[in-house]
């Protein structure tokens, strides 16, 4: 149901991310090289290379678009500890004449001790927030209180998962009847340990009641979801645009797809295997056991109970 | 001393074992240096000049060097190195500018040995010839470089490098007369040590200062060289001009670098800003440490390979007051944490998947390569033959994309602009979404529209016109809804229709083999058989069957029904003239009979989907008996919008939402009809569908919806005559006094759609532009201008 087409992308060390932007007709992709490269889609359906730049010292792990309404925004995240904010410039100039265009970079955020290991900018609806996680754990939600000025962020809570975490993701529903939900993924390797898929859910209501009372402000957090089929490193979550599947690939090569039934129960619909070839998946579907709407204790638990995810609304 | 000197010497040619560890000193490092025996270590800093012995298991101290009841600013060290050929003696380089000399072999416990006062300001780095004993040399803060032999009093010969500070100085391994020196400024020189007049050569290495370089220990043409600009750099001194081999990017100012023994092309680099680890690169892959040491919690100042031919131990001392030894093989491989595959799934539904080229080669190597010769374009391997190091990753990037049958969310976009969301008698609206929706081949979905059109159309709500026939719908179709859980119940409660109960029955059977769609046209069946169930005739239920045919798609039947389908306001009137007169009585009959005319006229297919309608007819009768108004299928037609926004297809639930208006908005609270339509909105935005997206908007009741178009537009315009900006009053032009909307073509004021170029500020009719543009490019009201419009 595939069709493959290759690019030719020129980078000169492993690609580490590949991302479109809201219409789906531009994709950034970051590598080990520092640097970050925009394609545009043409008319014909190629890509075409319209900007590449060097943005950090470090390897650059993730790159990410905000939604368009704050302009054309990147962010992206490095091995050097630090998170960028890139904005393209909009203007004549030499670079436009070459098909190329412009990108500046506005901010720095450089709040983590370790490598900053995704970044990810929140549903337009929560405004211009971004979340970023580290390889010690650590997931930091920023936001720019005037989304004109690209160039003030302010970190506005510190999430300690305990896990090194590898990756995440914003459920891109913009629903305000349910808590917006964050899945990160764990490249801990060692085998015993919590599951390396795990969705989170944030509970709006329990943080203003506390920013009310004069406490820390706080992500109220609990787990709606873990799996943990890829026995090994999960290197990337990723939503579908509706919010229902969730697509995750490990180190054994294959992207698994998440889906939750309607009972709330996420189960593996799908294996995809790297070089597209199918996988005849029954027998591996049926190993699937995702431990669901556990707890963890050292989380805040939240009023809601366990597994009020999607069935709030 | 003498004695411990002998028993180091004897280690030193056995093999180095040790293992990770580290030591506490009671003050930070600013430099560290191993004997060439390998066993020992000197750590010198501001208030600290200790050797350390390397034992298997820890450090132990052997020496203080810093001795005398008040410590002068002699011992307070800047760099420090031992002697390569020499175990006794020690060279220091203190921050008051003097540079001492330390003979180990002293009996006495001060072993300074001699002291050399010659440069003006803090002394950087000491350096002892490789081959030659007594021959020291130094460099300074105030710019000058001196080689001492240490046989004399004083400096040999001074060498000015005519520039700021020197930061480093390095005698080359292979070539006798040669040292390099760096620079504040950025610069390298290389120097020949019997010419002190001028340097041999110098380039500009950096951007910001030098701060370090090594000779490579077997390439005699190699340098390495860090700087503050964060950039490890190996150049080729062999050639006429200095040639870069390589760049290294670091994350922090590279303070010390040190070739690896035995690795060619490994260097070991820290930093003394900001970066407290020790990396271990292979400078052919200049992005990605090999290795990484993490064990300090403050800046490293020091490092050393603690024997010249053994690649596996590290030294390291720091300014958090530690000394340590790292093995190779703990050192953490950031190669290893690094994510080889990325992965976004787009909006159309394509995937874009970058992976390692290593990876996906070793699963298509696990299976018969007969993927790849399908898809020819499939992880088109780069083939570098002068690649010749394995280390070196490069990654495949490509996109999945949908095929066009393959579940891409083309319908979503078919759908979205197909739809009719109003403007049209509540009926038809159905109808035509329901078509839409079979036309895509989302049958579920049709046949909810059907239903929700049986439901609502009843004689309250709708024009008498449709009176029947909306009726009869709405009840057959609310018992699908309902999973016809109900249907055996309540029938035999009727009396009077256990005979169509029977009927339900076979139809059951016969519904049962039938594919969805045939279920959905039977739906359809349904409808008009009811229709005759409320008072009718038998001329209406002729007249509907034929309909059904048509959904049915029969072709014989459907053709010569087309235009009354395409006109259905025209086949309405009659119908409502036939149902004013209908023999109440007789409609059981009727219902009995109709399935067997519909029959006659059709095939055997038509059959059994009457049949199913008949049995569902009775049940639909006694809810329209017991006067069930509408609002009684809310309940469930709410629970439907919910399933579908569930499931994703938020873009039914909004379109529901809007068709039946205010029937079911009630039922729904506002915050979730208001998350719908802020998805169904966000969804359409996505896939540029403004116009849908603008409609939905003016068409939601929710306030916090509808504003959204009304707020933050706003145009700039300039008057087509005198080009002067427009006041924000309208459409005539406050200094000409004329409408400033006229169409350049043909002279008239535009209402509605008016078009016009940014540059010249003509314009018009969208029509007439657009066909004036297809001859000229010049702009219509002749003013000369190329109009551009986008």
């Amino acid at each position: 149901m595939f069709v493959a087409r290759s690019i030719a992308a020129d980078h000169k060390d492993l690609i580490h991310d590949v991302s479109f932007d809201f219409h789906g007709r531009r994709m950034a992709t970051c590598s080990s090289d520092q640097s970050v490269k925009v394609w545009d889609k043409s008319e014909s359906g190629d890509w075409h290379c319209t900007a590449s730049w060097k943005t950090h010292s470090g390897s650059v792990w993730r790159v990410t678009w905000a939604h368009p309404e704050f302009g054309q925004v990147l962010a992206s995240c490095s091995f050097d500890r630090t998170a960028a904010v890139w904005e393209e410039i909009v203007g004549e100039s030499n670079d436009k004449l070459r098909g190329q265009s412009h990108w500046v970079k506005r901010t720095t955020l450089v709040d983590s001790r370790t490598s900053v290991t995704d970044v990810k900018f929140a549903p337009k609806h929560m405004g211009l927030m971004l979340a970023t996680c580290s390889a010690d754990g650590i997931v930091r939600i920023y936001e720019a209180p005037d989304v004109m000025n690209l160039s003030q962020w302010s970190l506005q809570h510190e999430i300690s998962c305990k896990l090194s975490c590898s990756c995440i993701s914003w459920n891109p529903s913009s629903s305000r009847a349910h808590s917006p939900m964050i899945a990160v993924g764990s490249d801990d390797n060692s085998p015993n340990t919590m599951a390396k898929v795990q969705i989170f859910e944030y509970n709006e209501n329990t943080r203003k009641e506390l920013t009310s009372s004069g406490g820390p402000t706080k992500f109220e957090i609990h787990i709606v979801a873990q799996f943990d089929n890829h026995n090994s490193q999960v290197w990337r979550v990723s939503w579908n645009i509706t919010g229902t599947v969730l697509a995750s690939s490990g180190d054994d090569g294959c992207v698994r797809l998440w889906k939750a039934n309607y009972m709330d129960n996420w189960k593996c619909t799908g294996i995809l295997k790297g070089n597209g070839s199918p996988v005849n998946g029954s027998s591996q579907q049926g190993n699937s056991n995702p431990s669901l709407g556990s707890n963890i204790p050292s989380l805040h638990n939240s009023l809601n109970g366990s597994s009020a995810g999607r069935k709030q609304s | 001393m003498e004695k411990m000197s002998r028993v180091t010497t004897a280690l030193s040619g056995s093999m180095l074992t040790g293992r990770t560890m580290h030591c506490h000193l009671d003050a930070p490092a600013n430099a560290i240096s191993v004997c060439r025996d390998a066993a020992q270590v000197v750590v010198a800093g501001r208030s600290i000049f200790k050797i350390y012995s390397i034992e298997e298991e820890q450090f132990v101290e052997k020496l203080n060097l810093r001795v005398g009841r008040k410590p002068s600013l002699n011992l307070s060290c800047a760099d420090v190195v031992w002697h390569q050929m020499d175990e006794n003696l020690l060279a220091t380089a203190a921050t008051n500018g003097v540079v001492v000399t330390w003979n180990l072999g002293r009996p006495s416990r001060n072993k300074q040995d001699q002291l050399f006062t010659e440069h003006k300001r803090t002394v950087n780095k000491v350096c002892f010839h490789p081959t030659e004993a007594h021959v020291l040399l130094s460099g300074s803060q105030d710019g000058f470089m001196k080689c001492f032999d240490l046989r004399r009093k004083d400096s040999v010969s001074t060498f000015s490098g005519q520039s700021e500070s020197v930061r480093d100085v390095q005698f080359s391994i292979r070539d006798y007369f040669t040292f390099a020196s760096t620079f504040e400024n950025g610069n390298v020189q290389l120097w020949d040590i019997r010419r002190p007049d001028r340097c041999e050569r110098m380039f500009t290495a950096h951007n910001g200062p030098v701060f370090c370089c090594d000779w490579h220990p077997e390439d005699r043409g190699w340098l390495a060289t860090g700087g503050r600009d964060k950039m490890v750099k190996v150049w080729d001194m062999t050639t006429h001009r200095a040639k870069e081999m390589h760049c290294v990017q670091t994350i922090a100012s590279v303070a010390r670098v040190k070739w690896r023994p035995e690795c060619r092309h490994h260097l070991a680099t820290c930093s003394m800003m900001v970066d407290h680890n020790i990396y271990v690169w292979d400078v052919r892959r200049p992005f990605v440490p090999a290795a990484m040491f993490e064990e300090h919690r403050d800046v490293t100042t020091g490092i050393a390979w603690r024997h010249p031919h053994d690649p596996s131990f590290l030294l390291s001392g720091s300014k958090d007051s530690s000394l340590c030894q790292h093995l190779f093989r703990d050192a953490s491989q950031p190669v290893e944490r690094a994510n080889p595959e990325g992965l976004c799934y787009g909006l159309f539904g394509d995937l874009a998947f970058a992976a390692k080229e290593s990876l996906v080669a070793a699963e298509s190597g696990r299976k018969p390569y007969s993927g790849d010769r399908r898809h020819p374009m499939f992880f088109k391997r780069k083939l570098d033959p002068a690649e010749p190091f394995a280390g070196l990753a490069s990654s495949a990037l490509s996109v999945f994309e949908m095929e066009p049958a393959g579940g891409s969310m083309g319908w979503f976009v078919d759908t979205a602009e197909r739809y009719a969301l109003t403007g049209r008698p509540l009926a038809e609206l159905c109808d035509h979404n329901a078509k839409v929706a079979r036309e895509l081949g989302r049958n579920q979905v049709a046949q909810t529209w059907t239903m929700l059109r049986i439901i609502y159309c009843s004689p309250g709500l709708v024009p008498s016109a449709n009176l029947n026939h909306s009726v009869g719908k709405g009840s057959t179709c609310g018992l699908p809804l309902m999973n016809s859980f109900n249907l055996k119940d309540m029938a035999p409660g009727l009396g009077s229709e256990t005979r169509l109960d029977r009927s339900k029955g076979d139809a059951r059977s016969d519904t049962a083999l039938l594919d969805s769609s045939a279920t959905l046209l039977t739906n359809e069946d349904n409808e008009e058989t009811e229709g005759s169930d409320v008072p009718t005739d038998y001329l209406l239920g002729d007249a509907e069957g034929e309909e059904d045919e048509l959904y049915l798609l029969d072709p014989e039947h459907a053709h010569p029904e087309e235009p009354e389908y395409v006109l259905p306001q025209e086949a309405f009137p009659l119908r409502h003239e036939i149902v004013d007169t209908p023999p109440g009585p007789e409609h059981l009959q009727d219902k009995a009979d109709s399935p067997h005319v519909s029959g006659s006229e059709a095939d055997a297919t038509s059959l059994a989907p009457m049949d199913s309608s008949f049995s569902l007819l009775s049940v639909s009768h006694a809810l329209y008996d017991s006067r069930l108004p509408p609002d009684f299928f809310s309940v469930l037609v709410r629970d439907m919008l919910r399933f579908y926004a569930e499931q994703g297809d938020v873009q039914m639930a909004v379109s529901v939402l809007i068709v039946l208006g205010e029937r079911v908005r009630k039922d729904i609270d506002e915050q979730t009809q208001e998350h719908w339509y802020t998805s169904y909105i966000d969804l359409l935005q996505r896939f540029r569908l403004w116009n849908v997206s603008n409609e939905v908007v003016k068409l939601s009741t929710s306030r916090a919806i509808s504003c959204l178009n009304q707020a933050s537009t706003t145009l700039h315009v300039n008057c087509s005559h005198c080009k002067r900006p427009m006041s924000s009053r309208g459409w005539v032009c406050d200094r000409c006094h004329r409408c400033a909307s006229m169409c350049a073509v043909c002279h008239h004021v535009v209402k509605g759609l008016f078009v016009w170029c940014q540059g010249c500020s003509h314009g018009g009719h969208l029509q007439h532009i657009m066909k004036w543009l297809e001859g000229s490019s010049h702009c219509p009201a002749g003013c000369g201008h190329l109009c551009e419009y986008s």
